[in-house]
């Protein structure tokens, strides 16, 4: 009974795969913004 | 360095080793020790994350790059974040649902003891030698810019980080962490704050960027595809790629850290924290280096930063330093009359004046780099060390010369915070693996968990004073260091490369993983030797390697033998 509270917790505390391939996708697209706008950085104060 | 200063750096100390010995009651079992009952909040584990990979070369090193090259160096984080997408997608669910406390105790589970034995054996030696070369990189500035004896600094960082790692185990490592990166942050940003308020009336911070990026030093993207070149935008997102993947999914030092996390979930979001804060980060300190370059159009910086090697050399032939020193101010003069005037003919929106002025500027800059190259050049001969290079010096001594009393106490605290939030996970994780994969695998099984972590402390306290003794000798040995940093680069793509034949491919066998390592190390060794590519590309190369000779070794082997361990 104790094992089984145990794993249920650990299951309430994960979230699921769907979710996390929405946020791995908001890190790419973010990091590519970035890389983006560093590069506009750079092209408009060295021009 | 005034009484505010020491004592700011003083009670630094003082608070950090209260900080992790009152984590001792947290850290009775073995769990507990290594692994912090795998409690520890998303946030906490993020951080410490960051603060490991932060050490305190990378903190004065970078910024003094920025200073003299520019931020080009940014480039080499541009793989980071999809690196941490592909750990969070396999490394963290593996390790965690595992419940192994060392990355290289999944290996044989997937394999067998010899390929445990042997990765983990790799890590301890790579790593020991590197936490020596951490504790001696910083501790070499410091005591030339503190007026420290060099072993003092050494003991004075490495036994106090020993200690508090040695008492509190994991949950001293990571809440210290913690703190280190609030130190590292608020000085970094007083500092950033002092620099701009300290431009001449006339000059405004996009004034300031301007003259940056007429020399090229705010170059964030690179895309030519040259492999002899450390830093462009392809050997970022592949060549360091790899190298994060290796060193966030496969080096102990890191592994452990999303290891103490409550969950996956939590594990997970660590990584993904780095993977949004790190450019950022990195983008901040390069940024105060290039502002340190801005600042010093309008003062004199020194001609030689690093004071010691100035005075010997000065001493040595004084009539020719004099005259070096002369023609240095002479050029930083008209640099900073060309600068001015770049400044103000760059408001008038007048295009062709604007180039004018922009090329008189640069001429003038070519003609100051030229002089204090010729200043560095007599460094070389005349102490007799052609591997002399200030870069690293840049930072302390701006910081020294031109922060007010307190804030360079403060800085002084947050380059000791960076180097110790270092030694401290890389501590604790060699005692891990050693007690772990070794002591408790092959010579004591069964035993208490008191007196595992009784082991752990006296693991933790040898590691320290190796890297104390590693740190000292490093000092007068250049070529250790090199030594040290290229073992690391050839080791991380092979080691990458047999993780990924446990997790990926399921037709791999112990053999193919164990002698595919053996081969992926030769491999970047011969690449080294003969091939001149940068050294970001090893990774690449050891990983494919690795993984090739691997999977085609384990074709030799009966498919029922060494069956996978789900």
């Amino acid at each position: 009974m104790h094992t089984e509270k145990i794993n249920e917790d650990e299951r309430a505390e994960e979230l699921p795969d769907e979710w996390w391939y929405r946020v791995y996708l908001g890190v790419i697209i973010t990091t590519i913004i970035v890389i983006l706008c560093l590069g506009a950085f750079s092209r408009y104060f060295t021009s | 360095m005034r009484f505010l200063d020491w004592a700011v750096v003083v009670a630094y100390l003082i608070y950090v080793i209260w900080d992790g010995i009152r984590m001792t009651k947290h850290s009775g079992d073995v769990e507990g020790y290594f692994l912090a009952n795998r409690s520890l909040p998303w946030w906490a584990v993020g951080l410490s994350v960051m603060a490991t990979q932060l050490s305190a070369i990378t903190l004065v090193g970078t910024t003094g790059q920025a200073y003299s090259d520019g931020m080009r160096f940014i480039q080499f984080y541009y793989g980071l974040p999809l690196a941490m997408v592909i750990l969070c997608i396999t490394a963290v669910p593996f390790f965690y649902r595992a419940k192994v406390y060392t990355a290289y105790e999944y290996l044989e589970k997937r394999f067998d003891a010899k390929t445990r034995s042997l990765t983990s054996f790799f890590f301890l030696i790579s790593r020991g030698l590197g936490v020596g070369v951490v504790i001696a990189a910083p501790s070499v500035i410091l005591s030339i810019v503190l007026g420290w004896d060099e072993v003092t600094t050494i003991f004075v960082m490495g036994l106090s980080t020993t200690f508090y790692t040695m008492v509190g185990g994991v949950q001293a490592v990571t809440w210290t962490d913690v703190k280190q990166m609030v130190v590292i942050f608020f000085g970094l940003s007083v500092v950033l704050i002092i620099i701009l308020s300290n431009f001449p009336a006339e000059v405004s911070v996009g004034d300031g960027l301007h003259l940056a990026g007429a020399t090229g030093r705010l170059t964030t993207i690179d895309t030519s595809f040259d492999l002899k070149e450390r830093y462009t935008i392809w050997s970022g997102l592949i060549g360091a790629l790899f190298l994060f993947l290796s060193y966030f999914g496969c080096d102990q030092s890191q592994v452990q850290r999303f290891l103490t996390a409550k969950s996956v979930s939590e594990g997970r979001t660590s990584l993904l924290m780095s993977a949004f804060l790190k450019i950022p980060m990195q983008f901040l300190i390069l940024f105060i280096g290039v502002m340190v370059f801005v600042f010093y159009q309008f003062q004199t910086p020194p001609m030689i930063f690093n004071e010691v090697e100035a005075t010997k050399a000065a001493t040595s032939r004084p009539a020719d330093y004099q005259n070096l020193q002369m023609q240095y101010e002479a050029a930083h003069a008209s640099r900073e009359q060309a600068a001015l005037n770049f400044v103000s003919v760059n408001r008038q929106a007048n295009e062709a004046a604007t180039e004018a002025a922009k090329q008189s500027y640069l001429q003038a800059d070519a003609q100051f780099n030229a002089a204090r190259k010729n200043a560095t050049e007599f460094i070389k001969t005349t102490n007799n060390d052609k591997s002399f290079n200030d870069v690293n010096y840049v930072f302390p001594t701006f910081v020294i010369a031109n922060m007010p009393a307190g804030v360079i106490g403060l800085i002084i605290a947050a380059i000791f915070a960076a180097a110790m939030s270092s030694i401290s996970a890389e501590l604790n994780s060699l005692a891990t693996a050693t007690i772990i994969d070794f002591y408790r695998r092959h010579f004591k099984p069964e035993a208490t968990d008191t007196h595992y972590v009784f082991a752990g402390r006296v693991a933790t306290f040898f590691w320290g004073i190796f890297a104390c003794i590693v740190a000292m000798y490093s000092t007068s040995l250049g070529s250790l260091i090199e030594v040290v940093n290229t073992f690391g680069s050839f080791f991380y793509g092979s080691l990458l490369g047999v993780f990924i034949l446990a997790i990926a491919i399921p037709r791999a066998r112990s053999r193919g993983a164990f002698f595919g390592l053996l081969f992926g190390i030769l491999s970047v060794w011969i690449s080294s030797r003969y091939l001149d590519i940068a050294f970001l590309w090893f990774n690449v190369v050891g990983c494919l390697a690795t993984v090739i000779a691997g999977y085609l070794i384990s074709l030799t082997v009966r498919e029922d033998n060494n069956a996978i361990v789900e």
